[in-house]
């Protein structure tokens, strides 16, 4: 990994220190079949991964399954030589 | 409750920056797939260019199935596999490409055009004339077609349908094709002349003329016909016309000028004719011409001393092969038997002499033709100049 992205992530995993030490109060939180308690910094950081991972396996979906039609498709004219 | 609004925000733009890394990663990956085709490439190419061919068509297998989408990949292969004669893998992979869908016009006419090179390849000329003359149709990649569809008639020796396609070729091309089409029409009056077909054959030369006005091979095939008629006189014009019109094929129009000249007892004019031609041109045949006619006329003394002088001047063996012919008859005894020997000696010496060579391709032969055989140009065959030949 580059330098920078290092100097990035450590700046970024600070913040999440410092925020969720700023932001430790709980909360609840009611989801309709259950209710619970957490941490205002853990709520924000639980979100944001959330979000994250669900987008990244969207995108990772729509191509692989883009790729295996062509695929498939291919084979269906095979080359003869 | 009000960071719950921030919550519900955040998710969506965590969403949108996940999709997003997720496709960079994608990218990133697809163009090391690239690189990786491309360095094969490469190495295809490199295998092509030092003549290894099987070791390239492998690479190429290999690149066509890794990506299905390129369609020049598929062309090179096929190119490959009929350069190397395996025209039915050929065949094969150039129908397996036009038959593809989503091929764009242009690349399919390209495909269409070397499937018809494959056809002609494999000696199916009426596959490669329908698909050749469908390509002219649509007036895709015209010129080429044409160019096919010339040599296929030429085979099939359908001199009309050739010389139709080549003024279309010209016309489409702006390039002089007329020389080519004199000597279709040259081939179209000779086959009438055997055909016994003369004002036939006489107009086919006219219109030969129409193409080409110093074509050499319509002034010879001229004064064949008018001495075939008896109109000597005329024919020695023809004649004259042809070696004046290409010197080079000096040795194929003197003997029937010659002889014309004997028929319409013309010698004076030949002797001149042929005194002119010394200064003109560096073969022995005009000197071997004279020589025959200085004994006819002044005795076999006169006519040694013309040969020997010639020889000094251009040195050659069917020279030295007369010169021999001529002394023999003066020597006795044993010098007698070396002297057979010799002449055995040239007479062998110049059987094995290739005495025409196309200026083209180089391929030689020991009979005119006026097409070559090896490369099909036409009218490149000439006859060698040098001390074994002329
Ligand atoms: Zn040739």
């Amino acid at each position: 990994m580059r330098p920078l992205a290092i100097v990035i992530l450590v700046i970024f995993v600070a913040a999440g220190i410092v925020l969720g030490a700023l932001n430790a109060d709980l909360v609840d939180y009611d989801l309709a079949f259950f209710r619970m308690q957490l941490p205002k910094g853990a709520a924000l950081l639980g979100a944001m991964v959330i979000g994250w991972l669900l987008g990244g396996l969207t995108a990772w979906v729509g191509v692989s399954t883009r790729q295996r039609r062509q695929l498939r498709a291919d084979q269906k004219s095979p080359l003869t030589p | 409750m009000n960071h719950l609004y921030v919550l519900a925000a955040l998710i969506p733009v965590a969403f949108v920056l996940g999709w997003w890394a997720s496709r960079q990663i994608g990218v990133r990956r697809s163009g090391a797939e690239v690189s990786e085709l491309s360095s094969d490439y490469f190495r295809g190419l490199n295998y092509l260019l030092n003549e290894e061919q099987d070791k390239a068509i492998e690479v190429f297998l290999k690149l066509a199935e890794y990506n299905r989408d390129t369609v020049e990949t598929h062309l090179a292969l096929g190119n490959l596999f009929r350069r190397r004669g395996e025209v039915d893998r050929a065949i094969r992979l150039h129908q397996h490409l036009v038959s593809r869908p989503g091929l764009t016009d242009a690349m399919k006419t390209v495909a269409l055009l070397e499937l018809g090179e494959d056809y002609m390849r494999a000696g199916l000329l009426d596959r490669a004339e329908a698909l050749f003359s469908d390509l002219v149709a649509m007036d895709a990649h015209a010129p080429s077609a044409l160019r096919h569809l010339i040599a296929i008639y030429q085979h099939e020796r359908d001199w009309h349908k050739a010389i139709e396609h080549a003024r279309r070729l010209e016309v489409m091309t702006g390039e002089e094709e007329a020389p080519m089409i004199a000597q279709f029409y040259c081939e179209l009056a000779e086959r009438s002349r055997q055909h016994g077909a003369r004002a036939e054959a006489r107009d086919y030369l006219r219109q030969a003329f129409e193409c080409q006005p110093d074509c050499v091979r319509a002034f010879m095939l001229t004064g064949r016909l008018l001495s075939e008629d008896g109109q000597h006189a005329e024919a020695v014009t023809a004649y004259e016309a042809a070696i004046n019109a290409d010197i080079a094929f000096t040795p194929d129009i003197l003997p029937p000028l010659l002889n014309s000249y004997a028929r319409s007892q013309q010698m004076e004019r030949a002797e001149g004719f042929l005194r002119d031609m010394l200064g003109r041109y560096h073969g022995v045949s005009p000197v071997l011409a004279l020589t025959h006619l200085y004994r006819q006329r002044d005795g076999e003394r006169a006519a040694v001393d013309f040969l020997t002088a010639q020889l000094r001047l251009r040195p050659s063996v069917r020279g030295l092969m007369a010169l021999i012919d001529a002394t023999m008859d003066k020597i006795e005894g044993e010098a007698r038997e070396n002297f057979l020997i010799l002449r055995d000696l040239t007479r062998k010496l110049l059987e094995g002499q290739a005495m025409y060579r196309c200026s083209r391709c180089g391929f030689g032969a020991k009979a005119h033709h006026w097409q070559c055989p090896s490369c099909k140009n036409w009218s490149t065959i000439r006859p060698i100049h040098g001390v074994a030949s002329e």
